[in-house]
């Protein structure tokens, strides 16, 4: 039992398993799947939803949420794709186009730590007013005709590795290496740990806040810009619904709703997952239309279990440590305790 | 002094003004916006977004919410389509099929949140997916075209969306008679107390010897039958049942929520709010149409009302995660 | 005292929430190596005043020296800066972080210095502590330690500790004051927190006595005696007299009422008792005996693993709490904010909360509710400005009895208060005395679950005593004291 407990305690390495069992299990049926091509284009396909989940779990930890990442890719997309296509300088073009994201993460972020708009409200909000904004500047058309050179960017690889992917990688380790090593960086789950807590230990909370959505508006226009140099064009309905995407592969990935709980590691793998399961439905063969029903119902499953599974061990703590009080006189006894309130439980229904 | 109650009033009365504001500057614009007529026919377009509202506030009073409504839009038009078109079966059993579905698709969330113990924020994301999923399964295997979805409905049954008894339209029927139940049930009924009583704190109902698994799961099954009702109303309407029904409601649904005073919290909230909420939104839709400006202006205009009005009633200081701290710190002196 | 370097001083502080003035013009000074003990009652300010200390509140009006300079505690970073530590009553530790990072979150100093300064201070001090367990898994003495391992990490010069030994054991308590003392010698100031008073004479070198805002006694320990004390506590126009209620004589001839047979569960073990009409029965015992996880149980609500509890001759261990009220038992619980109330909800709705489908079955009987409403209003002398004024306005003594109102509304023949008067003043407290007294005269047996043994005493008719979960002793009216109680419920033999 204290096996699974440890393993669940680590979600980084149960998410890294399944993600092996997915390829090794589909391979078995298809072992075209595993084999270089496929999964480079897996993991190509992933860069944007890690750099996604990268932002989101800052947010996350933090204990808010972030659903406007979806509309930043989107504008961020558009802007520099209308850019790069009239001719201004790529590093221009990107340059802005992440500027816009860094500040729509600020206006968010200020929305919530200083004008206390809940984050599901603040973020939901700024969805709307982006995705308005982002039709009126495209005109609702689509904007393509990108230079090759630009488009080309996403196909090239260093040693095996797409550029993309390898600069997803580097990020992914120094925001690893940022949450662990240095003071700040254990801030962000400190405030979705126990914010009352992080007041009297002297943690600047709202600037905190603020910086947790800034750095996830920041990801999501590089996704954008990403999105732009992958696809080679943008729609007005770019980024819709990816913010459940990023969310979702968050959860999958053990960062926890509640806050407090995850790593950027945890998260990519989860990103990983995302688009490892569509590639494998396409080499089982299994209609494409399963996608989605397929996500959400391992969602559903690793949510439960989850929740489940961290359930069972608290009630069996809070027994042992009741039963230990009450069972003999010893004054000791009492050293076995925890303390009552629920740490695990993803599921707090608040 | 009840600030509260006070604040409550204040903010119908408010949302009152803001309406008749509305009103007048669009038919300033363009002055047949204040034909009897198109008021009533621009029913037909928020009424969707509406009847999900109304039960919607009702979870988040209860202290959830619940994401995956516009997936169940989605489903339940496929489910009675389909069971019209390839099984044959009567429009309205097909119908009352696809409002069971959507109780179910409600109970299956209600049943994570409450029983399971998942956030019904994580719950209903992945539900979301699911339901929306199921959609696409089910067209998949009928080979159906996505794109066109379902058409070719009985005259009987596209009345629903298009009818006009006693020459009102059928939508503002339906939304009105829908105010009136979710009225009662929320405000005048015991269900409706321990609706309230659960979202304030759900210990404490617990001890008053409330079910509030049951409560909690109870909420979620009537947003699924509003959200089924309100596909079975948008499919009569368009004419085709499709999986992409409901796919931008979310937004718009918890924006009526939170706009009618609805806090996102739980505990408090109105169904006069959201309903006068829905209507401010309706019409803005209509209103940006009419004044020649396009709807894709309306996206921005709900978010800033959404932002706004959270911001100002936060400013107020009603239970924002703040004061909800100081408060807990405050505890200790009694 | 002038010899020894001041360390903070405290220049007539106020504060205000809303309309409701907790601090009036508090002045005190703490110096190098000195414990100085405040105590006062529940709601006295203590809390406020250290959280002003530490800059979460900010003060209304008055003035902070450190050392002799004068500082704005604007933020718990100044107050951090400033060499001040809060150890609270609850620890406040992030449950999902090791005990290393708990200690060294917020320093800037590098990490392999900072990991071995803190082995050192372990290695001094002699605590046997894991640092790479989670935080959760921790008991709360030893959540205490670690907080108190912040402090010192931190070089903190004031220490303020909140009751920190309100959950800890008697062994645990000898050990904690064991460090205190270790600290005072190095110079550091505490300002101890109590309810104790036989503690403020084993360890505080000053006390202060917090009374509705305002300090009563100020000075060294040796000056007072625990009586002087004790009248510093009381309010000025009370004398301090035992109110002996005449108590009724009960029968107990008849039938109990509430019988528990062996009942065991989480938390309690074998407990069996009777509850007769007419009487209180006192259940005294410390926080941690199972005292509220037996009620809990009763009601419905915790889990029963072993033998029987029997209202009215029948079984009710297999009914949920809705059917256990119906079935003429109803419940006080002891954590009235989050169990007890419905903060936003008005008096009216708290009022009938657990009675909403015997008024009526489907829709709301709002006249039924009022007349109901009133009649606690009334009959509790509930001060409020009328039915929907919102229960979070409203004082503490005036929410408990909404919630004694809202448990009696159900017509129990069976009540469990469940430490009725916790957190609530002295004119409140009172009233809720002669409500219990009432609803004794009234027929009811009633369950009353204290670790205020002065309450036990001056209430009950008989007394359970709760001990590592069992009731150990039974005494009758006339063995009931405060020594008989106090050694019963430590497992003094």
């Amino acid at each position: 039992m204290t096996i699974i407990k440890k393993l669940f305690e680590k979600r980084e390495i149960t998410a890294l398993m399944f993600l092996i069992f997915l390829f090794l299990g589909v391979s078995l049926r298809n072992p075209d799947f595993i084999n270089a091509q496929s999964i480079s284009t897996v993991l190509k396909g992933s860069v944007l939803y890690i750099f996604l989940a990268v932002g989101m779990t800052f947010v996350l930890l933090t204990g808010g949420i972030d659903v406007s990442v979806g509309a930043i890719l989107g504008i961020s997309a558009a802007i520099s794709a209308t850019m790069i296509r009239d001719g201004s300088s790529v590093i221009l073009s990107v340059a802005l186009a992440i500027t816009i994201g860094l500040i729509i993460g600020l206006i968010n972020g200020i929305g919530v730590a200083v004008v206390k708009v809940p984050p599901i409200i603040m973020t939901l909000g700024t969805l709307g007013i982006i995705r308005g904004i982002m039709i009126i500047y495209t005109n609702g058309r689509w904007v393509e005709n990108l230079p090759d050179s630009f488009k080309m960017a996403s196909q090239a690889s260093f040693g095996p590795l797409n550029v993309y992917f390898l600069l997803a990688v580097i990020t992914v380790i120094l925001v690893q290496l940022y949450f662990s090593k240095t003071k700040k960086g254990k801030y962000f789950a400190a405030i979705g740990d126990n914010i009352e807590g992080s007041v009297l230990v002297g943690i600047p909370v709202n600037k905190m806040i603020i910086i947790a959505y800034a750095i996830s508006g920041l990801c999501a226009s590089i996704a954008g810009v990403i999105f732009t140099s992958q696809v080679g064009f943008v729609t007005s309905n770019t980024g819709l619904d990816i913010e459940m995407v990023a969310i979702a592969a968050c959860v999958l990935g053990g960062v926890s709703l509640s806050g407090g709980i995850g790593s950027v590691v945890g998260a990519s793998i989860g990103a990983i997952i995302m688009t490892a399961i569509n590639s494998a439905l396409i080499f089982l063969k299994v209609p494409s239309f399963w996608n989605k029903f397929i996500q959400g119902l391992l969602l559903i499953i690793i949510v439960v279990s989850d929740v489940m599974i961290h359930k069972c061990f608290q009630e069996k703590a809070r027994k042992q440590r009741l039963s230990a009080r009450s069972e003999s006189t010893k004054d000791t006894v009492i050293e076995n305790d925890l303390p009552e309130e629920s740490i695990f439980l993803g599921g707090n229904e608040q | 002094m009840n600030r509260l109650k006070e604040l409550k009033g204040k903010w119908e009365l408010s949302l009152v003004l803001f309406l008749i504001i509305e009103v007048l500057i669009f038919g300033m614009i363009n002055p047949r916006f204040f034909k009897i007529n198109v008021l009533m026919n621009s029913a037909n377009d928020f009424v969707t977004v509406a009847i999900i509202a109304l039960f919607m506030s009702l979870v988040i009073i209860v202290g959830g919410i619940d994401i995956s409504m516009g997936s169940v839009v989605g489903l339940t038009s496929v489910v009675m389509g389909l069971l019209w078109q390839e099984l044959g079966l009567n429009i309205w059993i097909a119908l009352s099929i696809a409002i069971a579905v959507g109780a179910l698709c409600g109970a299956f969330n209600g049943y994570l949140v409450a029983y399971i113990g998942v956030q019904a924020m994580v719950a209903t994301l992945g539900t979301s997916f699911l339901y929306a999923g199921m959609s696409l399964v089910i067209i998949g295997f009928s080979g159906i075209s996505a794109a066109e979805g379902i058409t070719g409905f009985p005259d009987s049954f596209r009345a629903l969306g298009h009818g006009k008894p006693f020459g009102i339209p059928s939508s503002l029927i339906i939304f009105s008679t829908l105010i009136l139940i979710a009225y009662i049930i929320l405000h005048k009924t015991t269900y409706g107390r321990r609706i309230f009583l659960t979202g304030i704190n759900r210990e404490a109902a617990e001890f008053s010897g409330i079910k509030t698994k049951l409560v909690i799961l109870s909420t979620h099954v009537l947003v699924g039958v509003a959200a089924a009702i309100s596909g079975m109303y948008i499919t009569s309407y368009l004419s085709s049942s499709r999986a992409d029904h409901g796919a931008t409601l979310t937004l718009s649904v918890i924006t009526a929520v939170v706009l009618g005073g609805t806090a996102i919290t739980g505990g408090q909230g109105s169904i006069i709010g959201t309903a006068l909420a829905s209507v401010i939104i309706g019409l803005m839709t209509l209103g940006l149409q009419m004044s020649g400006l396009s709807t894709r202006y309306v996206g921005i205009g709900i978010g800033i009302l959404l932002v706004v009005s959270v911001a100002i009633k936060s400013s107020l200081g009603e239970g924002n995660l703040f004061s909800n701290i100081k408060r807990k710190l405050q505890l200790g002196n009694g | 005292m002038s010899e020894k370097k001041s360390l903070i001083k405290l220049k007539e502080i106020y504060k205000s929430f809303d309309d409701n003035e907790v601090l009036k013009g508090v002045s005190l000074e703490l110096s190098e190596g000195e414990i100085v003990a405040i105590i006062g009652g529940n709601g006295a300010g203590k809390s406020t005043l250290m959280k002003i200390i530490m800059g979460i509140y900010p003060l209304d009006r008055g003035e902070i020296y450190i050392g002799n300079e004068n500082v704005r505690m604007n933020s718990t970073s100044i107050a951090l800066e400033k060499g001040i530590y809060l150890v609270p009553q609850e620890p406040l530790l992030f449950p999902n972080m090791t005990v290393e990072e708990n200690v060294l979150i917020g320093f800037s100093q590098n990490k392999t210095l900072l990991r071995e300064k803190l082995r050192k201070l372990i290695d001094h001090l002699g605590w046997d502590i894991c640092l790479t367990r989670k935080a959760a898994t921790l008991s709360i003495a030893e959540q205490q330690l670690v907080e108190i391992l912040r402090g010192l990490l931190r070089e903190a010069k004031i220490l303020i500790l909140d009751e920190p030994t309100s959950t800890l054991t008697f062994n645990e308590i000898e050990s904690f004051f064991n460090l205190m003392k270790d600290l005072q010698t190095k110079g550091i100031g505490m300002l101890y927190i109590t309810h104790r008073l036989t503690e403020v004479f084993e360890i505080a070198t000053d006390v202060v006595i917090l009374r509705d805002g305002g300090i009563t006694v100020n000075g060294p320990v040796a000056n007072f005696t625990k009586k002087m004390l004790i009248k510093g506590l009381m309010p000025d126009n009370v004398e301090h007299e035992e109110t002996k209620f005449d108590s009724e004589k009960t029968d107990y001839h008849k039938d109990p009422v509430l019988k528990l047979e062996s009942l065991s569960g989480y938390g309690f073990n074998n407990v069996s008792f009777s509850v007769y009409a007419g009487e209180i029965l006192g259940l005294a015992g410390v926080v941690g005996s199972g005292r509220t996880e037996l009620a809990e149980a009763i009601f419905g609500i915790g889990e029963i693993t072993g033998g029987d509890v029997l209202l009215k001759g029948s079984s009710i261990k297999n009914y949920n709490t809705k059917e256990i009220v119906n079935m003429g038992l109803n419940y006080v619980p002891e954590d009235r904010h989050l169990n007890g109330i419905f903060d936003i909800a008005d008096v009216k709705l708290n009022t009938t909360s657990s009675i909403l489908s015997q008024i009526s079955k489907f829709f709301l009987n709002r006249k039924k509710e009022q007349k109901i409403t009133q009649k606690y209003i009334d009959d509790f002398r509930i001060k409020v400005t009328g039915q929907d004024q919102l229960l979070k306005s409203l004082s503490g003594g005036n929410q408990q009895k909404v919630v004694i109102g809202r448990t009696l509304s159900s017509n129990p023949q069976v009540i469990i208060l469940d430490e009725p008067t916790r957190g609530i003043d002295a004119g409140a407290r009172g009233d809720v005395y002669k409500i219990i007294q009432e609803l004794k005269k009234l027929g009811l047996a009633i369950l009353l679950i204290s670790s205020d043994f002065e309450e036990i005493h001056e209430l009950a008719d008989r007394a359970q005593v709760m001990y590592h979960g069992t009731n150990r002793i039974e005494l009758s009216k006339e063995e009931i004291s405060m020594d008989t109680l106090t050694q019963a419920a430590f497992g003094v033999q």
